[in-house]
């Protein structure tokens, strides 16, 4: 057994970063105990300049191979091949081994990372040991979401002929799409892109709808998901719904409309927009005076179906069995509350753009004219047809994005939608001063450029320069920001400020996250098991992630992220057979199956 | 004109203070929060480019940073966590150092151990010529009184006053020059007519008194009183010391009611309160303006706590006829206040008394000459 392999392992110092980072101490304890390993180095250890004191070390230990750990193992490389080399070992003999790279990196995680180790030891590419088991799939699919990304998964997979749940949380599809005027940089109607979709999944024989749901567990394994369904009590039957609206006429209570983002009141027995899908009313238990107080009932009186509106009804649960799960739960919009400066809540005329979005489209408040807010006789301030048409504009980049104080990271649409909203102003008041105040402005994908161009073009004021704060002054709102070419500070009197606030996850993802045992990130976006190669799939075999719930991006790619979520699960559905999620694999499986297949103890047996 | 760019410049800075300016991505939000900034002395951001791309000629002659009072409100919402308002202050004591000529400033703002090795020994030297000059052994007189001038020979101690605070104020003169010169002089692209100098220079001695660019920071009016609370009454003492140590340091029993006991109080108060308030803040360093400290930020309202409450104990012991305490506790009043005299009045942390109304006089200036000059380049050629 002269020619026994004999395992260096060094463990970079990286790994001890964080508090809940992978338990160390086992790890060398794991690594101490294999026999291939006859030496452990751990970070600091070693001085990391003197090559010629480590050769000594490997060669009086008879050490022939290396395993360097860590996060970034590496940078550490070059050193230990010239250890070896004048050690008069082979320089090639040395395994790096990221624990990142497989995402072990919590404490939780403690066991991959030794199965990770073992793989490195072994000499056994941690891909190849570590390969799930196979299971039957049944042929369902649940997609949770019924945004954009989720209607175009829904639709790929029940246009091959596979049955899918489309489930939504409200009472119609169509997500935050449905709510802008256009899309960049086509200027394309968005309603006239979406809606159609929107149809054809309403009317899809192999799709079913369940709007008005949220999904509250999940049960079993890849390729057999048992899902608890909670059904909201819609108060009005889908099935006989006739949508006359005679009942919504007569309601007498009224609340914010969700799809407007506030800026019209709805009844509480509404349909959220004129072409919702399912175009059924539903009935807001939360604004509803028979819900509430226990007494009126005027929509039932006028219901023309009888037994149509039930206002007794109870949620209700349902188990549905699935073999997929397509994620596609969207984001949320920043809260621009949170930063105070920017008069957000405090001055009637500073709007989300979400708000300006619904302010610009033609079944706005205002029916698509540009109107500021004026007070009613109440006090309330309002969109009306009355109000004036704001003579100019401040746009304001990155609310809640780029920055430390709420999100570090780049929203990614906030550029364009903003160069959008610009020329939407452009086009309905073409005398209107329109500005523009960004950081850098990010025009990435294909036609954003020109787009950016072309807005320029217009006669949009582009600014760089961050605004800091918005204050009202004489009726009007002072924007007051540096103009950085110009070395100087600009205070800019407007009418009316629109604050490009950027995304974030959504509230209730850790929620998500926990039920369908996948990962958050930092930024609490869903985690791909590869950013770069699998960005749909996750460490949980059978839960596929699209859209923006996986991170930023803009209509085409979510749309380019739902069809590929698709085709990860039709693979699954073509071949009847789904992988295990390398979740669901034992470590000491991974183990056991690297040490059968180690070309180490073929070399050692001949 | 050739630009130096020293490309190490924003390492060395460093060791003035701590903001991480190599964050920055310029989108401008420090400066256009800041209530004090203006076109033509846009701060911070300015002042973080120049620092990011070296140009330490440039910086030498910013009159910038004597104009912001800090009051935190850029580093709060810096969305890079850059925090410019630390920035300003590091350029503050770099600004400083730059401009004493003798060097011992740049030495005091970057080793504390330097600064305390200095106190240390100027504080021991005025211990021992006491032990060896005064004599301990005098007591009160038959009403009680303790004669403290006859304990140390007050011509004595004049006359080392006297020479002490010449050779200060020659050394914060001559730094003042040097930042005249390399605020008004050096900087080619603004001439000052002479009379300006005249017409400017009021102003300047009214925000010196008032500090009154300090209040338009909002939301820190109570910092700003405390701050000028403290500003007043050692700039009281001060005048007390140089210019009528006859009058202030007596041997008589004043009525409580005379006015060099009610001053005598005043600049004991404002001393104590407001150097007790702003050490505890740094201490918990709470509020954005406490949360990094230099040394010099600490030393600096210790040892005035310790001047402000050896005095007030003299006093009290004086009062009170112990002849022995007073006499220990002069001794410890001198030994503290020299130190604390000779290296912050001109080379640290209080030379900004001087510097602030400076930078704002020649920043006036500028702003005045420059419009002048606008005005004249516009005017219809006849």
């Amino acid at each position: 057994m002269s020619n026994a392999v004999k395992t260096g392992v060094y463990f970079c110092k990286h790994l001890n970063g964080h508090p809940d980072s992978i338990r160390l101490n086992e790890l060398y304890a794991f690594a101490e105990g294999m026999e291939e390993v006859a030496q452990i180095w751990k970070a600091g250890d070693l001085d990391l300049l003197d090559h010629r004191k480590l050769a000594q070390v490997i060669s009086a230990r008879g050490i022939n191979r290396i395993v360097l750990a860590g996060e970034k193992p590496g940078f550490i490389q070059p050193m230990f091949s010239k250890a070896m080399a004048a050690a008069g070992n082979d320089p090639a003999q040395i395994t790096s081994v990221s624990f990142t790279e497989q995402n072990a990196t919590r404490q939780k995680d403690t066991a991959l990372a030794k199965a990770i180790l073992a793989c490195a030891v072994l000499d056994v590419p941690f891909e190849l040991a570590a390969i799930p088991d196979e299971v039957d799939v049944n042929p369902d699919t649940l997609v949770i979401g019924g945004g954009i990304a989720g209607i175009q998964a829904a639709l790929e997979i029940a246009n091959a002929g596979k049955k899918v749940f489309l489930l939504e949380r409200t009472g119609t599809i169509g997500g935050h799409m449905a709510m802008f005027d256009k899309t960049f940089p086509t200027l394309d109607c968005a309603a006239c892109i979406l809606t159609p979709k929107m149809v054809e999944v309403g009317q899809h024989p192999n799709i079913e709808l369940m709007t008005y749901c949220e999904v509250k567990g999940v049960d079993g394994i890849p390729g057999n998901y048992k899902v608890s369904i909670l059904k909201k009590a819609r108060r009005v039957n889908l099935a006989t719904c006739i949508g006359c609206g005679n009942c919504s006429e007569k309601c007498p209570a009224k609340a914010p409309s969700e799809f407007d983002n506030g800026t019209t009141l709805r009844k509480a027995i509404y349909i959220p927009f004129p072409q919702a899908v399912p175009n059924k009313y539903l009935i807001d238990a939360e604004s509803c005076t028979y819900v509430l107080n226990g007494k009126c009932g005027v929509c039932v009186k006028f219901c023309p179906v009888e037994n149509c509106i039930n206002l007794d009804e109870k949620d209700a649960m349902v188990d549905i069995n699935v073999g997929n799960i397509i994620v596609a739960t969207g984001f949320q919009t920043f809260d621009p509350k949170r930063a105070e400066q920017y008069g957000y809540g405090k001055y009637p005329n500073v709007l989300t753009s979400l708000e300006f979005e619904r302010l610009v489209n033609a079944a706005g408040p205002t029916g698509g004219f540009i109107k500021s807010r004026t007070q009613d006789k109440k006090g309330n301030w309002i969109f009306t047809d009355e109000g004036a048409e704001p003579k100019s504009v401040a746009l304001i980049h990155c609310i809640g994005s780029r920055d430390h104080n709420y999100n570090k990271y780049c929203s990614r649409v906030c550029c364009m939608y903003s160069l959008k909203l610009a020329h939407l102003v452009k086009e309905k008041i073409p005398k209107a001063e329109v500005y523009e105040f960004y950081i850098d402005m990010r025009a990435f994908g294909k036609g954003y450029e020109e787009f950016s161009e072309r807005i320029k073009e217009e006669g949009v004021h582009l600014i760089r320069g961050r605004t800091a704060r918005v204050e009202e002054k004489e009726g009007k709102l002072l924007v007051r920001s540096e103009e950085i070419y110009e070395e100087r500070i600009m205070e800019t009197k407007v009418d009316m400020v629109v604050l490009s606030v950027g995304l974030e996850a959504r509230a209730d993802a850790p929620e998500v996250a926990r039920m369908l045992g996948i990962d958050q990130g930092e930024e609490g976006w869903f985690v791909e098991s590869n950013y770069l190669t699998e960005p749909t799939s996750t460490f949980s075999g059978g839960i596929t992630i699209a859209g923006v719930c996986q991170g930023p991006k803009d209509i085409p790619d979510t749309v380019a992220q739902g069809s590929a979520a698709a085709s990860r699960v039709l693979q699954t559905l073509m071949r009847g057979k789904i992988r295990l999620g390398i979740k669901d694999l034992p470590p000491e499986k991974i183990i056991e199956n690297a040490r059968q297949i180690s070309p180490l103890k073929m070399e050692v047996e001949s | 004109m050739s630009t130096r760019v020293d490309p190490n410049f924003s390492k060395k800075l460093e060791a003035y203070g701590k903001a991480d300016w190599n964050e920055c991505y310029h989108c401008g939000n420090c400066s256009a929060i800041c209530p004090l900034t203006e076109d033509g002395f846009l701060f911070p951001r300015k002042g973080i480019r120049a620092i990011q791309m070296g140009l330490k000629d440039q910086l030498a002659g910013y009159v910038d940073p004597w104009l912001c009072y800090y009051c935190g409100e850029c580093t709060d919402t810096c969305p890079r966590d850059a925090n410019p308002g630390e920035m300003m202050m590091t350029l503050r004591r770099w600004l400083t150092a730059v401009y004493d000529w003798t060097g011992l400033s740049g030495l005091l703002y970057r080793s504390f151990r330097a600064h305390m090795a200095f106190m240390i020994v100027l504080f021991l030297g005025v211990i021992a010529s006491f032990l060896v000059f005064a004599d301990f052994s005098i007591p009160a007189t038959s009403e009680g009184l303790v004669e403290i001038n006859a304990f140390a020979p007050s011509e004595l101690i004049h006359e080392i006053d006297t020479i002490l605070l010449l050779a200060l104020m020659f050394f914060l003169v001559t730094n003042i020059l040097n930042m005249f010169i390399k605020v008004i002089i050096m900087d080619k692209s603004v001439r000052v007519p002479i009379y300006l100098y005249f017409v400017k220079v009021w102003e300047a001695i009214f925000h010196f008194g008032t500090q009154w660019r300090f209040s338009k920071c909002e939301e820190k009016r109570w910092y700003w009183f405390l701050h000028w609370f403290l500003m007043s009454s050692y700039t009281l003492m001060f005048i007390f010391i140089i210019f009528f140590l006859d009058w202030f340091q007596t041997d008589v029993v004043h009525p409580w009611y005379h006015p060099q006991r009610l001053l005598g109080y005043y600049v004991t108060a404002g001393i104590l309160i407001s150097t007790v308030y702003f050490v505890w803040n740094r201490i918990k360093a709470g509020k954005t303006i406490f949360k990094f400290s230099h040394h010099s930020d600490y030393i600096f309202p210790v040892l005035l706590f310790l001047i402000a409450f050896t005095g007030i104990l003299i006093h009290i012991f004086r009062i009170s006829g112990m002849a022995q305490a007073t006499y220990i506790t002069y001794m410890l009043h001198l030994a503290v206040e020299v130190p604390m005299v000779t290296t912050f009045v001109a080379f640290s942390k209080w030379s900004h008394l001087a510097y602030r109304p400076m930078g704002l006089f020649f920043a006036n200036l500028k702003k005045a000459a420059l419009q002048k000059q606008y005005k004249t380049q516009l005017a219809p050629a006849t």
